[in-house]
């Protein structure tokens, strides 16, 4: 696929990979500056809700169950996600720059980085005005059709957009791209009517739903239905550098023991959970 | 819990949640019919399906031949055949199934909502009709159109599979619920769209849904009573895929084939067709892709994912296993049906299994103990291996044909939905051949690595499907087994997306997505009849007899994977990729519509 949308991302991200690759190899996690005991985290101070320099958000909220449950005092290594160099510029400046030892959220299967199993399963969403009663339950709903559809660029939903070309009257967001820029912002396009739905990550938004009891949320459900696998619904998992095994089978145990602690973090900042698949 | 409510909420805003129930009509129901049914528990269901006259199974005996013994109908008299009667299905969906013939009464099934109809072959009046209240968040979980493949019989039970995951057993004279249980659970990505077997005491059933990380599984339920007898996964540890002292492969794969924990979300769903072998007491079925798209993110053979199992229907230990595609990079569900046939191979004779896979390759195994016999091409196109060893029974790739992340890999033959999907194939055995119903469409695939956009996960992959070498998109075929190779190729506009039946009048019989029912000749494929149904077909033929005469019944209602550009209301040409690209065209020649079709001298 090649996205009409996110071209400046793409080129600086080249960059940033360029760079990445004359950098001189790191050495591993705990060698690295900082003690062994502390918890030492990479977060965003500016990307609600996901993490604030206050420890607003539901990552730094994560961070600081994780270290109780550890013993371990929390520290957090502060660096823009959503500055020129990306995600990847983040991890360079962070993580790999031997700051902080530990990512909160990243998704299951994540390359070059050491995932822990999935401590939530979440999902895209559909969401636009409730008094509109859209017939909107999958990308294949009929309704969809005929509506302005705002989503966020790079993404499931612009595969599944332009799957069905329906990308012929939607609108991007870049929220992921931009600094300083609340993932509200789609959910306020929504509101004023730019567009009639919008498909986007429910935990960048759920945390600002409960102020805007008027929109609808209805997930996306995974489709092969044009052929191509599209997958909506990410397991999401905590990170370590990749020889920093020892970390993450810290970070798995926190996991399993303390499952029910995590889910009600996230349940609060209104990340809804999807079960795992039976087992 | 939280999400239950919310799909609850979802469904009685969007749906209505009308409570439909069991509906009667032509009046009253006798109970004193209960003495037929209590006759019919006398006989097994194997002696039964060697009546002609009946069709007791989905495909009509447990061998899975879908062969009539009728010979009313024959090469030379086939071409006065005239439509005897039909009947709305009152479902628009996919009608992947069949009807059952049991006595003088006729029972078949609709895609969703899953109406269930017991018609009296004297008159056509409807006996009775059930139409299982269903969680209608199914719906948007459903991989492939709303499809279904006909209810199971036995015991004068009619045992019916609905989308949402229940399996329920109807009573066959009133069409009351004996008993309903849920094998699946759509919030989990669980749905049912197969047909069940039954076995003795036990109902059989696999579960859909391998888009969504389902790990597959079959369950077996007490005929008499619903209740859960075993359940055997497709990956984990062997106390779940019930491999125990009787399995005579090695121990521990269905962990060891995988990359830490990632068995949990294996796939390997079981949503076709599914056969039994009285004397060996084996049961066998096909299990479908791994979990994962994305190849790259699973290492190894992902075991026991298309795979062919035989397993012991009392307990369900597994007997043996032979996996087909391992650490597949293209879709090619091992789920087609598993024909039990003898065979004569190098001048022996076998008991064989015969299964036409997605890949392109038909595999005849010995059905005793796996081993793999011979496995050729059925599809002259197939390039994404060379051929399959027949020693280790692992395809031998062809490197350029493998997927990679980020990398478009152009010309794979077969595309995703394989040289032959569900539609069940039949075995003559008159002539020796099975007519096999092909897909033959390639495919362009890139597959795209898990990504991370601060904030926004990514995954995925393209897939463009489109017509294979000669722009046919489908052909039905005679293949020789003891040769392994093809003996005539019928081409198809479209995929041949229905299942074949084969007849001793030497006449075999086969449906359109365009809308044709068809007659060809067994052994030569010529063409010797057809007739326009009114709606494309992807269900699968039948042939039973009333007061000694035989007629041939197919349920038209196009839809399903190929179709659902067309049941979906997908049509721009610019929703160019994939399904929809590959049977675009379709809506110049049918319409969406369920209904039953039946043919008579």
């Amino acid at each position: 696929m090649i996205p009409h949308f996110g071209l400046r991302r793409r080129a600086l991200l080249a960059a940033a990979l360029l760079s990445l690759s004359v950098a001189a190899p790191l050495p591993g996690g705990a060698a690295i500056g900082g003690s062994s005991s502390t918890l030492r985290v990479c977060a965003d101070p500016d990307y609600m809700p996901y993490s604030a320099r206050n420890g607003g958000g539901f990552e730094n909220k994560i961070a600081l169950a994780v270290g109780r449950a550890l013993g371990e005092p929390v520290t957090f290594a502060w660096a823009p996600m959503r500055g020129p160099g990306g995600f990847d510029g983040f991890l360079r400046e962070t993580l790999r720059a031997g700051k902080c030892d530990v990512l909160m959220d990243v998704p299951y299967a994540s390359d070059n980085l050491k995932v822990t199993r999935p401590y939530y399963i979440s999902s895209y969403v559909f969401v636009f005005p409730k008094a509109k009663h859209y017939d909107i339950t999958s990308m294949d709903s009929p309704a969809l059709k005929n509506l302005r559809i705002g989503f966020e660029a790079d993404t499931p939903a612009e595969m599944g957009l332009k799957l069905r070309a329906l990308i012929l009257h939607a609108d991007p967001y870049e929220i992921g791209d931009e600094e300083g820029v609340s993932p509200a912002k789609i959910l306020d396009g929504v509101q004023s009517g730019k567009i009639a739905v919008a498909v986007t990550w429910e935990p960048s938004i759920g945390y600002f739903l409960r102020q805007r009891p008027d929109l609808a949320v209805v997930p996306v459900p995974n489709s092969r239905s044009q052929g191509s696998p599209e997958q909506y619904v990410f397991p999401m998992s905590m990170a370590t550098r990749p020889d920093d095994g020892a970390l993450a089978a810290k970070l798995e145990r926190v996991i399993s023991q303390h499952k029910a602690e995590l889910d009600a973090i996230l349940s609060a900042y209104g990340v809804r959970l999807y079960q795992p698949p039976a087992s | 819990m939280k999400r239950q409510a919310i799909a609850v909420a979802l469904a009685a805003a969007l749906f209505g949640l009308g409570a439909v129930g069991v509906a009667h009509f032509g009046g009253t129901v006798v109970p004193g019919l209960g003495n037929a049914a209590s006759a019919q528990q006398q006989v097994s269901l194997a002696s039964m399906s060697e009546d002609p006259g009946q069709w007791v199974m989905p495909s009509q005996n447990y061998e899975n031949t879908r062969h009539s013994a009728l010979d009313q109908i024959t090469t030379s008299n086939v071409a006065n055949l005239k439509v005897a009667w039909t009947m709305s299905t009152g479902a628009t969906r996919g009608h992947e199934g069949q009807p059952l013939v049991i006595g003088d009464t006729m029972y078949f099934q609709s895609a969703y909502p899953n109406h269930v109809y017991a018609v009296d072959l004297s008159d056509y009046h409807i006996k009775w009709q059930y139409t299982p209240k269903q969680d209608p968040f199914a719906v948007s979980v459903a991989c492939c159109d709303l499809v279904n493949r006909g209810p199971g019989f036995a015991d004068g039970k009619i045992i019916v599979d609905a989308l949402d995951g229940q399996v329920i057993a109807l009573n066959a004279q009133t069409g009351r619920p004996v008993w309903t249980v849920k094998n699946a659970d759509p919030e989990r990505g669980q749905t049912l769209t197969s047909a069940p077997l039954i076995i003795g005491n036990r109902v059989i059933t696999g579960v859909s849904g391998g888009e969504f990380g389902v790990r597959g599984y079959v369950t077996a339920n007490d005929l008499q009573t619903g209740k859960q007898v075993w359940r055997a996964y497709s990956e984990g540890p062997d106390t779940d895929v019930l491999i125990g002292s009787s399995f005579s492969g090695a121990k521990g794969q269905g962990t060891s084939t995988w990359q830490g924990d990632q068995w949990k979300v294996g796939g390997g769903t079981t949503w076709g067709w599914y056969s039994y072998d009285p004397k060996l007491d084996l049961l066998y079925y096909g299990t479908g892709n791994p979990g994962t798209w994305n190849p790259t993110q699973r290492p190894g053979d992902n075991k026991w994912s298309m795979t062919i199992f035989a397993r012991k229907p009392e307990t369900g230990q597994a007997v043996w296993a032979r996996q087909m595609t391992p650490h597949d990079q293209w879709d090619f569900d091992g789920v087609n049906e598993m024909i039990l046939v003898d065979l004569n191979i190098n001048g022996q004779t076998v008991p064989g299994l015969v299964h036409f896979d997605r890949n392109g390759f038909a595999y005849e195994v010995d059905r005793r103990n796996g081993k793999l016999l011979l496995a050729n091409k059925f599809d002259p196109s197939v390039n994404w291996a060379s051929h399959i060893d027949l020693q280790t029974g692992r395809p031998v790739l062809v490197s350029a044909k493998e997927t990679h992340a980020g990398v478009n890999v152009t010309n794979i033959c077969p595309a995703a939905m394989g040289n032959k999907d569900e539609q069940p194939a039949s075995y003559d055995p008159q002539t020796g051949y099975f007519i096999v119903p092909t897909n033959h469409n390639c495919m362009d695939y890139k597959a795209f690595a898990v990504k991370y956009k601060s904030g926004f996960p990514f995954v995925g992959a393209t897939v463009k499907m489109y017509p294979g070498p000669g722009g046919n998109r489908g052909a039905v075929i005679a293949y020789d087994p003891t040769k392994g190779e093809i003996v005539w190729s019928h081409p198809e506009k479209f995929p041949a997306w229905s299942g074949t039946l084969t007849t001793n009048g030497g006449v075999s019989f086969y449906g359109t997505m365009d809308g044709w029912f068809k007659a060809v000749d067994t052994k030569t494929g010529k063409d010797l009849w057809k007739f326009h149904t009114p709606s494309g077909i992807i269900g699968n033929p039948i042939s039973y007899t009333h007061n000694g005469k035989q007629y041939v019944a197919i349920l038209s209602g196009v839809g399903g994977w190929a179709g659902l550009g067309l049941a979906a209301g997908l049509t721009e040409p610019t929703a160019g990729l994939g399904a929809v690209n590959a049977a675009m065209d379709l809506k110049n020649y049918t319409n969406l519509g369920g209904d039953l079709t039946v043919f008579s001298l």
